[in-house]
C-alpha cells in the first residue's frame, strides 16, 4: 500500500529540511461554513504545513469542552459530509496537504469505501480515525488501499509495545502520537509522555510521527518539534477564534498564532 | 498415465493384499448394523456438510496428522455436520478401514466411505465396516462398472455418491439414476481446481437431487458461491482438518460461527466480542489497555471460585437474592387470561437489577487494584447501584447524569450525595444519558490508571457487553427454575423492557437455547414510532456505532447521533446493546415500541390490581405484556422481568395522572 499523497511528499520536504511540519485542526463549518473557508485561507498564508479538517460528531468522547463547543456549533450551522469536503478542497486549493479527521461512525453511515474514493477526489491525502481500533479497520483498509490515501491511526501512551508494532504498521501519511492520556484541549506544559511515546515510537518504525494534544503555543512546538516529525494544534486556534469579538479579530488572532507556531517548529533544531 | 489412474493401480494392488474370501466379506457385510439413511438428514438442511477425515492429499501433501480420527468426527456430528467422509486410501491420502472402523463406533450419522471404488469387493467390504454411503468417480469408472456398481450399492442399501467434473461425465452419471451427485471442482486427472464446474455444472443437476459441491472450498465465499448455482451440499475436508477449531470452521463456512457460539453461551464471542456484525471495540487506542485488563480480570474471576463464592455471598446477604416470583392474578384478567409471573428484580436492594452488575464489577475494580469508579446514569438507579456498591467497598464514586435527569430524578440525585457519591450534571449535547456516558468516557481516558468505568448497561466497547450480562443473567437462571417449578413448564414468552438491555439481556439470556421460548424486548416508542420522538432503537434506529459499539443506533443521514424521547429516563438511550441487535437480527428475540401512553396505563394497572409500584421502565414491558397475553390466550404463561420498583418515580407518575403533591 504504498501512496504517495500531499502529506507523504509534505514528510519528504520537512525532513529533508530538518524541521517537523506544523499541522492544524479547524471543524468545518466552524466558526461557519464561510468563516471556516477565510480560517483554512489564513492558516496555509501564515505557514501552516498541513491541515485536519474536523469531522464534528454528536459523540466527540475524544475531545475537550473546546472542540466539543465548536462542533456543537458546526453542527448547528448545518455541517454535514458535503461541508466537510468542501471544507478538504478547500484546503487542499489553498496548496497545503490536508485530511479529515472523524470517529468512525459518519464513515460507516456514509459508506466506507464511497467515503475513502471522496477523500482521494476533493485532493485530500487522508483520514484520522481516533475511534477505529486496527481490530475493526479491516474494511477500511481495504477502502484506503483502493483510494490511494493515508490511514492515520492514533497512538497513546499506554499504548503497549507489541501493539504498537501492529498499529504503526497500519499507518500511512504520518503516525499519530497523543501526547498525554486524556482528550483534547490546550494543556500548560508538555507531558513527558510525549517524548517517551516518541522515542517508543522510533524504534519500532520510521514513519513520521506527529504529536497532537495539549500543543498551544510557540514554545510547546519548538519543544515537541525537537523529537517529533509533525506538531498538531487544535483548540488553541479554536480557543481564538471562540475568544474573539469578531470575524476579523478572529482571524488575526489564528494568522498570529500559525505564525508564532510556524517559527517554533522551525527553531527546534 | 494420469494421477487418477496411479491411484487407481496402487488401490488395486492394496487391495489384493488385503481380500478375504468373497464369501466371508459378503456375509460381514450382510450382517453389519443396518444403513443410517443420508438423504433424508442432508435434505433437511438448506446447506449439508459432509465433513472429511482426510489427513493429506496428492495435490496438498500432509494436511493434518488426525491421531484420533474418531474424536474429530465428533466434532463435526456436535458441529452439525450431515454425514462423516472418511477417506479408506492409504497411498495418497494415509487412510485405512481402521480409521473408518473407529469413527463409526464413535459417531451416529450416516458415512461415507470415500476410496476408489474399482471392484465388486470393496462395496462389500465398505458394508461391512459400517458404511453408509460410497464414492463412484465417474471418470475412472466405465459405463459398464458403473451401472454395475450402482446396482450393487443399492442391493447393499447403500448410497452412492456419483462425482464428476465434466459435462461428459454428468451426462454418464445421470444414466445411472442418482441420488447424489457431485460436483468436483478438482480435475482428478490434472489435480488442477476450476470453480468454474460448479458454475457450469451444478445448475445441470435436477432438482430433486442432492447437489454436492466438492474441493476447493475453503472459505465462506466459496460456499456462498457454490450455493449461488445450486449446490444444497458440500463435502469439506482440508479447510476443517487444518482449522485450530473444526466446529468453528464449520460453522465459519455455513456463516453460523455467530448463531454457534451464543447458544453455546461462549463468554467471548470472537475474541473481540463480536455478535455477528455487532459489538467489537470503537475506542480511543488509550483505553485498549484498560478494556484489555479488564477482559483478562473479568475471564480470570469468572473461573476463580473465590470470586464467585464472594459475589454470591453479596448477592445472598447483601442484595437479597434469590429474588421471588409473583403470580399476578388480577393483572393478568388484562392480559387476555394469560398466565403472568413477575421476576420481582424491583426487590433487590437498591430496588433493581442494577445492583447484580454492580456488585460484580465494584469486586473487579477491586481485583484490578484500583480505587475509583464512575458511572453513567439516566433515571439514577444504575447511578445509585454504583454509588452503593463504592460505599460497600470503599471505593471512590463519580457519577455522570445529565442535566436533564438530574432535574427529572432528583430524589436519585440525593440518594447518591448520601451514600457518599459526588454527582456531576452533564450539560454538552442533549444533557441526557448519551451525553453522561460522553462524559464518563472522557474521565476513563483521563483516570484511567486508577479509575475503573463502571459502565451500566449491555453496551459500550468488549468487553461491557458480554461482562455484563455475565452478571446480569443470574436473572434468568433464577427465573427459569422458579417458573419450571412453579408451572411444570417452561413459560411461552419472556418479555423485559430494553433500554441498553441488560435487564432483558440478563432475563433473556439463560432462554436463548429453549428455541420455543419467545423472547419479547419492549422498547420505548415515546410519542410513538412514527413521530421520531421515541427511543426505540431496534424498532425505528439504524446499523451503526455508538459510544465503542456496533449496534442499532438512531442517528441521521450523516451519522450523526439523534436525540431519544421517552417518559423514562432509564430507556430514553438512542443506542442498544449489540447482542440484542443480534437476537433481533437472527429472529431470536423480538423488539416492539411501547408508547409512553401505553407504559403509564400498564404502570397503574400493576399498582392497583397487584398493589406493586414499577418503575416506569418495568411498565413498558407490563404493557407488552398485556399486548401479548391478548394474542396468546389464557393457555398462555408470559415471565415478566419486573426491573424495578417506581418509588423514583413517583413524582413523574403524579404529574402525568395530575395527582397534586
Amino acid at each position: 500500500m504504498s501512496t504517495n499523497t500531499a502529506l507523504d511528499q509534505l514528510f519528504v520536504k520537512t525532513r529533508a529540511e530538518n524541521r517537523a511540519a506544523l499541522i492544524a485542526y479547524i471543524p468545518a463549518g466552524f466558526p461557519s461554513q464561510a468563516g471556516c473557508h477565510k480560517v483554512i485561507e489564513t492558516l496555509a498564508k501564515a505557514g501552516v504545513d498541513a491541515i485536519e479538517i474536523g469531522y464534528p460528531y454528536s459523540d466527540p468522547v475524544m475531545d475537550g469542552p473546546t472542540i466539543q463547543a465548536a462542533a456543537t456549533q458546526a453542527l448547528e450551522n448545518g455541517t454535514g459530509v458535503t461541508e466537510v469536503f468542501a471544507a478538504l478542497k478547500h484546503a487542499t486549493d489553498q496548496g497545503v496537504a490536508a485530511v479529515v479527521m472523524t470517529y468512525w461512525n459518519p464513515i460507516e453511515k456514509y459508506g466506507v469505501a464511497k467515503f475513502a474514493q471522496a477523500i482521494a477526489d476533493n485532493g485530500g491525502s487522508g483520514v484520522i480515525t481516533p475511534d477505529l481500533t486496527i481490530e475493526e479497520s479491516d474494511e477500511w483498509r481495504t477502502a484506503v488501499d483502493t483510494s490511494s490515501i493515508n490511514p492515520i491511526y492514533v497512538v497513546a501512551p499506554s499504548t503497549k509495545p507489541e501493539r504498537l508494532v501492529k498499529v504503526t504498521d497500519q499507518c500511512g501519511g504520518f503516525i499519530y502520537a497523543a501526547s498525554l492520556m486524556g482528550v483534547t484541549g490546550t494543556r500548560s506544559g508538555i507531558s513527558s509522555g510525549a517524548g517517551e511515546l516518541v522515542a517508543r515510537l522510533r524504534k519500532v518504525s520510521n514513519k513520521p510521527i506527529s504529536v497532537g494534544l495539549g500543543v498551544s503555543n510557540r514554545e510547546q512546538a519548538k519543544e515537541v518539534a525537537a523529537f517529533a516529525d509533525g506538531v498538531i494544534v487544535g483548540s488553541a486556534f479554536i480557543k481564538a477564534i471562540q475568544d474573539a469579538p469578531d470575524e476579523a479579530s478572529g482571524l488575526a488572532a489564528v494568522s498570529h498564532l500559525a505564525t508564532e507556531l510556524a517559527k517554533g517548529v522551525r527553531e527546534a533544531r | 498415465m494420469s494421477v487418477l489412474d496411479e491411484i487407481i493401480a496402487g488401490v488395486k494392488e492394496d487391495l489384493a493384499e488385503r481380500k478375504i474370501p468373497r464369501s466371508e466379506i459378503e456375509a460381514a457385510a450382510y450382517g453389519a448394523a443396518p444403513v443410517i439413511d443420508c438423504l433424508p438428514i442432508m435434505r433437511a438442511q438448506e446447506m449439508a456438510v459432509i465433513a472429511e477425515v482426510k489427513r493429506s492429499s496428492p495435490s496438498k501433501g500432509v494436511l493434518a496428522s488426525i491421531a484420533d480420527p474418531a474424536a474429530l468426527a465428533e466434532q463435526y456430528q456436535e458441529a452439525g455436520a450431515s454425514a462423516i467422509s472418511v477417506l479408506t486410501e492409504r497411498r495418497r491420502f494415509s487412510g485405512s478401514l481402521a480409521d473408518l472402523d473407529a469413527v463409526r463406533k464413535r459417531v451416529t450419522l450416516p458415512i461415507l466411505r470415500k476410496d476408489f471404488m474399482v471392484d465388486e469387493y470393496q462395496f462389500f467390504e465398505a458394508r461391512a465396516h459400517g458404511a453408509d454411503l460410497v464414492l463412484l468417480i465417474v471418470a475412472g469408472l466405465s459405463d459398464s462398472q458403473l451401472h454395475e456398481f450402482a446396482a450393487l450399492t443399492n442391493e447393499l442399501g447403500m448410497r452412492a455418491l456419483v462425482e464428476v467434473h465434466t459435462h461428459q461425465e454428468l451426462e454418464r452419471a445421470l444414466e445411472i439414476k442418482p441420488e447424489l451427485v457431485g460436483i468436483n471442482s478438482r480435475n482428478l486427472k490434472t489435480l488442477e481446481v476450476d470453480p468454474k464446474a460448479f458454475a457450469e455444472l451444478l445448475p445441470e443437476l435436477p432438482a430433486e437431487l442432492i447437489r454436492v459441491a466438492e474441493s476447493g472450498i475453503s472459505q465462506r465465499s466459496d460456499v456462498e458461491f457454490a450455493q449461488k448455482y445450486g449446490a444444497n451440499a458440500i463435502l469439506v475436508g482440508e479447510a476443517l482438518v487444518k482449522a485450530g477449531d473444526p466446529n468453528l470452521a464449520m460453522r465459519d463456512l455455513l456463516g453460523q460461527r455467530w448463531a454457534y457460539s451464543m447458544l453455546d453461551s461462549k463468554l467471548v464471542i470472537d475474541g473481540l466480542g463480536h455478535f455477528g456484525p455487532y459489538g467489537g471495540r470503537f475506542v480511543p487506542e488509550a483505553l485498549i489497555g484498560a478494556l484489555e485488563e479488564l477482559e483478562a480480570a473479568h475471564s480470570s474471576a469468572l473461573e476463580d471460585p473465590i470470586f464467585q463464592a464472594e459475589l454470591a455471598e453479596l448477592h445472598r446477604t447483601y442484595s437479597g437474592r434469590p429474588s421471588i416470583i409473583t403470580e399476578a392474578k388480577r393483572f393478568a384478567e388484562h392480559a387476555g387470561g394469560a398466565r403472568i409471573i413477575l421476576k420481582r428484580e424491583d426487590l433487590n436492594h437498591t430496588g433493581s437489577h442494577k445492583i447484580n452488575n454492580v456488585l460484580g464489577q465494584a469486586l473487579l475494580t477491586k481485583r484490578m487494584g484500583k480505587s475509583r469508579i464512575i458511572a453513567e446514569t439516566g433515571a439514577g438507579q444504575h447511578g445509585v447501584a454504583s454509588a452503593t456498591a463504592a460505599a460497600l467497598m470503599g471505593l471512590e464514586c463519580v457519577v455522570y447524569m445529565g442535566e436533564e435527569d438530574t432535574k427529572r430524578q432528583s430524589l436519585n440525585v440525593a440518594r447518591m450525595k448520601l451514600l457518599g457519591a459526588q454527582v456531576v450534571p452533564v450539560t454538552s449535547g442533549s444533557r441526557t444519558l448519551k451525553d453522561a456516558i460522553n462524559e464518563a468516557m472522557r474521565d476513563w481516558v483521563t483516570n484511567v490508571e486508577n479509575t475503573h468505568y463502571l459502565l451500566g448497561t449491555v453496551a459500550g466497547p468488549h468487553p461491557f457487553p458480554t461482562m455484563v450480562r455475565d452478571f446480569h443473567k443470574i436473572i434468568g437462571e433464577e427465573a427459569r427454575a422458579q417458573v419450571i417449578e412453579l408451572t411444570g413448564k417452561l413459560p411461552d414468552a419472556v418479555l423485559a423492557c430494553v433500554g441498553g438491555g441488560s435487564n432483558a439481556i440478563g432475563i433473556f439470556h439463560d432462554f436463548i437455547k429453549d428455541t420455543d421460548v419467545r423472547l419479547i424486548g419492549l422498547e420505548a416508542g415515546g410519542d410513538g414510532v412514527e413521530t421520531g420522538r421515541h427511543a426505540a432503537t431496534i424498532s425505528g434506529g439504524t446499523r451503526g456505532v455508538l459510544h465503542g459499539t456496533r449496534s442499532y443506533v438512531l442517528q441521521d443521514e450523516n451519522g450523526q447521533t439523534i436525540e431519544s424521547h421517552s417518559i423514562s429516563a432509564g430507556l430514553d438511550y438512542p443506542g442498544v446493546g449489540p447482542e440484542h441487535a443480534y437476537l433481533h437480527d437472527i429472529g431470536r428475540a423480538e423488539y416492539r415500541a411501547i408508547t409512553d401512553a401505553q407504559a403509564m396505563a400498564a404502570f397503574a394497572l400493576l399498582c392497583k390490581t397487584e398493589g406493586i409500584i414499577p418503575a416506569i421502565e418495568t411498565a413498558h414491558a407490563l404493557a407488552g405484556a398485556l399486548q401479548v397475553g391478548n394474542e396468546l390466550g389464557p393457555d398462555a404463561t408470559l415471565l415478566i422481568n419486573l426491573s424495578g420498583r417506581g418509588d423514583k418515580d413517583v413524582q413523574t407518575a403524579a404529574d402525568y395522572f395530575g395527582i397534586p403533591l
